[in-house]
């Protein structure tokens, strides 16, 4: 499987489609839709790339996710905003504790994942907010090792949790109850099937496959469910002092992958030989 | 009867106290010099070592080469309070090594072997590599050959290890070989009440 570059969305800059100081943070929803936050804002492209709609947060965007209703969830230091579909917030999730900085959110049947890069946990709540549980925290040991300062996670469809664990050059599955299924990820620091570094990889996407992004040097790869490496996306047309680049994978298969330096967005798309 | 601590006298303590944790032993030849002198600091946001946007590029070994005093005396510090205490960390070990039967490179990074290693906190039997690492440095082995340096900075590592002027070590030289042949100008020469302020890091790239 090989990738070519389709299009970049954003770039750095004060036009309404640019980003002015960050990028943090992507998701997509049922319709192809990219979600991009930074600049304590959020700007909703179309499946083409083009600007909808944008629009500003309390906080500085850290986290997107889209529920399936088209409720835009926006994780940030010390809370969550909610918004429904029209760009109106309907809801303030607050919380130092459980909610110190949220740098993922998610979602499993009847639940709200949140990561938690302060606590280096996951936190499982009801629709409502209500806290259930905790996840990864001390498991078994130390939980998630976080240099990077980003605890990312993504829900496949059978509600089972891939997240990012970097300082254990893994990416760790786990129930909504916290439970630790496995994992997949090994250290190597030349072999591409192996993740580099002190750290990574640092940031994750699921669909039918495992998509994860790297640091030093940048990198965005895909892995099938047992841990085989099946393509390098790209590397080439990240800046080298990128980190933490958010991924996110449409229902069409394009790979949208956060430049946190060029402050744009790189798409992807599958070549089928 | 002892004197009454002023509160100038306290905040002086504090002040030396929080020097000497710093910057170790040479602290105290710092603390000693008269107010107004003028000491030699390596700029981190010059250094070619420490300086970010150089990623990939070869470690400078000026401070090393060019220094009067034997090994150098700039030598590299690991600020604990920044350091990701990594696992595999990119200055300890050579991370493109051979990696061996326990998954770590089989190669250390430093040429002189200063940098050693303790795990702390819980270490798991079953799972090695789930644990954090206490990194120091051996001033006494260190050449301030900045390759750790090089590989600790971001967006690799987090930038905790920086070269510092150790001024036990330090001739004072009026004119510094290191900044004359520095092509970045990073040695510079500051107030010795600048010097003993907590040094300031680069900033990160988020």
């Amino acid at each position: 499987m090989t990738y070519r570059q389709i299009r970049v969305i954003g770039g750095k800059g004060n036009a309404p489609g640019q980003f002015a100081t960050s990028l943090r943070c992507l998701a997509v929803d049922a319709h192809g839709q990219l979600f991009a936050g930074g600049d304590s804002e959020i700007k909703l492209f179309d499946a083409a790339g083009r600007l909808k709609r944008r629009w500003s947060t309390s906080r500085p965007v850290l986290s997107l996710a889209v529920a399936g209703d088209g409720a835009v969830y926006a994780g940030q230091p010390g809370q969550i905003e909610i918004f429904d579909g029209a760009a109106k917030l309907v809801n303030t999730w607050r919380g130092e504790t459980l909610l110190g900085r949220v740098t993922a959110i998610g979602f499993v049947k009847d639940g709200v994942l949140a990561g938690d890069a302060a606590d280096r946990a996951i936190r499982h709540f009801d629709r409502t907010g209500k806290f259930r549980n905790h996840i990864g925290k001390h498991n078994p040991v130390n939980g998630f090792l976080i240099p990077n300062g980003v605890v990312d996670f993504a829900v496949d469809a059978q509600g089972v949790i891939h997240a990012a664990n970097p300082g254990k050059h893994r990416v760790e599955r786990y129930l909504p109850t916290g439970e630790l299924l496995g994992h997949i990820g090994r250290f190597h620091g030349t072999d591409p099937a192996g993740f580099g570094g002190c750290c990574n990889p640092t940031n994750v996407a699921v669909r039918d496959h495992i998509y994860v992004t790297e640091k030093a040097g940048p990198r965005a790869k895909v892995y099938d469910f047992n841990g085989n490496l099946q393509a390098v996306v790209a590397s080439a047309p990240f800046d080298p002092n990128c980190k933490n680049m958010s991924v996110a994978v449409d229902g069409r298969g394009l790979v949208y992958v956060a430049d946190t330096v060029k402050l744009a967005v790189f798409v992807f798309e599958p070549v089928t030989v | 009867m002892s004197e009454p601590v002023t509160r100038r006298d306290l905040l002086h303590q504090v002040v030396r106290g929080g020097v000497l944790a710093t910057f170790g032993g040479g602290a105290i030849f710092l603390v000693q010099k008269a107010h107004g002198q003028v000491v030699w600091q390596v700029d981190a946001s010059r250094c070619i070592n420490s300086r970010l946007g150089d990623t990939g590029a070869e470690a400078c070994k000026l401070c090393t080469t060019e220094c009067v005093v034997a090994l150098s005396a700039v030598r590299a510090v690991n600020e604990y309070s920044k350091c990701g205490r990594c696992n595999i960390c990119p200055a300890y070990f050579n991370i493109t090594s051979a990696v061996d039967a326990q998954g770590l490179p089989s190669e250390k990074l430093c040429p002189r072997d200063a940098i050693a290693r303790k795990p702390i906190g819980k270490a798991d039997p079953e799972d090695p590599a789930n644990n954090f690492y206490e990194y120091s440095i051996d001033e006494e082995k260190c050449d301030g050959c900045g390759k750790c340096v090089m590989k600790c900075k971001e967006p690799l590592g987090l930038g905790s290890i920086v070269l510092r002027v150790r001024y036990d070590k330090c001739e004072d030289c009026n004119r510094c070989a290191i900044s004359r042949a520095c092509p970045k100008d990073a040695l510079i020469q500051v107030p010795v009440e600048q010097a003993l302020r907590p040094p300031e890091l680069h900033p990160r790239t988020e």
